[in-house]
């Protein structure tokens, strides 16, 4: 398909498109998951908090990798 | 100013509050009813409030998100099987397989997380019940034992009875709406709390202490 001369846009493209766009809004979703789970440990404060904290940093940091190598790809 | 007075914390816990603690309830850091939690501190607490009762959703009310996720494992190992992602090339679906599983292990932390920290507390002078609603969203409900009009508890369902957990429902004195008000009154709900008798017992005796106190 040519939409634009020369350019020649396949169905991979478009859902390699979205897949990066969605990889992006995942890691945001991620950064808002560690505020929060900051937050909630204010409100009700454990002592597994910290180890909860740990994972959700974890969480971010292969979001992170993962979308880094996506998008550079 | 100086203190002229400071009264002194004289209520101490009864025995059968005691007994109900020791013999009805036990749990881990991860368990849906624990009691006298240590090293626990909640936002509002007072220096001198003591936590008797943490709770949550029994465990088994995660059965759904768990029994979602062990799907959702399996389905890329059937990519093939979908026509029109054959037609992606290996990239592609290799990104779009690591994108699936990103997103599964996104909705099992976060499912994790809204069930560990929506808790229902229960201490020698009130009863609060923590709502975290999506990640950006909480409501705390506080009702004090002295406003506490009637306890009841609801339980139905196979799993329910199977595993003995249920709603248990405070209904107070309070003018003020709760968002899980019923029947024009205000009450708030623990819901799905396991060993829901024994919380109904604990806090009818709480509430019972309390008056004697102001009496």
């Amino acid at each position: 398909m040519e939409i634009i001369p020369g350019v020649v846009i396949s169905f991979s493209m478009v859902v390699g498109l979205m897949v990066k766009i969605s990889m992006v809004l995942i890691l945001v979703l991620s950064l808002i998951m560690i505020r929060q789970e900051s937050l909630m440990d204010r409100v009700v404060n454990l002592p597994v908090g910290k180890s909860l904290k740990y994972i959700v940093w974890a969480f971010f940091s292969l979001t992170l990798l993962t979308t880094v190598i996506v998008v550079l790809a | 100013m100086p203190e002229v007075f400071k009264a002194e914390k004289t209520r101490e816990e009864s025995e059968e509050i005691k007994k109900l603690l020791r013999e009805s309830f036990t749990g881990t850091a991860f368990g849906s009813c624990v009691p006298r939690p240590s090293k626990f501190r909640f936002e509002s607490q007072q220096d001198d409030e003591t936590v008797l009762l943490l709770g949550r959703r029994h465990f088994v009310t995660n059965l759904g998100w768990i029994a979602a996720i062990c799907f959702a494992f399996v389905i890329p190992f059937f990519w093939g099987e979908f026509p029109f992602l054959k037609a992606l090339d290996g990239n592609t679906l290799v990104s779009l397989t690591m994108l699936w599983y990103l997103g599964i292990l996104l909705f099992g932390l976060q499912s994790f997380l809204m069930w560990f920290y929506n808790v229902y507390i229960i201490t020698d002078e009130r009863l609060i019940d923590v709502d975290f609603m999506g990640l950006l969203n909480k409501t705390v409900n506080v009702a004090q034992l002295a406003r506490v009009e009637d306890v009841n508890y609801t339980q139905s369902g196979f799993l329910a009875s199977m595993f003995n957990y249920g709603n248990v429902i405070v209904q107070t004195a309070s003018e003020q709406k709760t968002p899980d008000s019923f029947k024009g009154g205000s009450a708030f709900t623990f819901e799905a709390v396991a060993y829901p008798d024994k919380v109904t017992s604990m806090i009818s005796q709480l509430t019972e202490e309390v008056e004697k106190t102001w009496r």
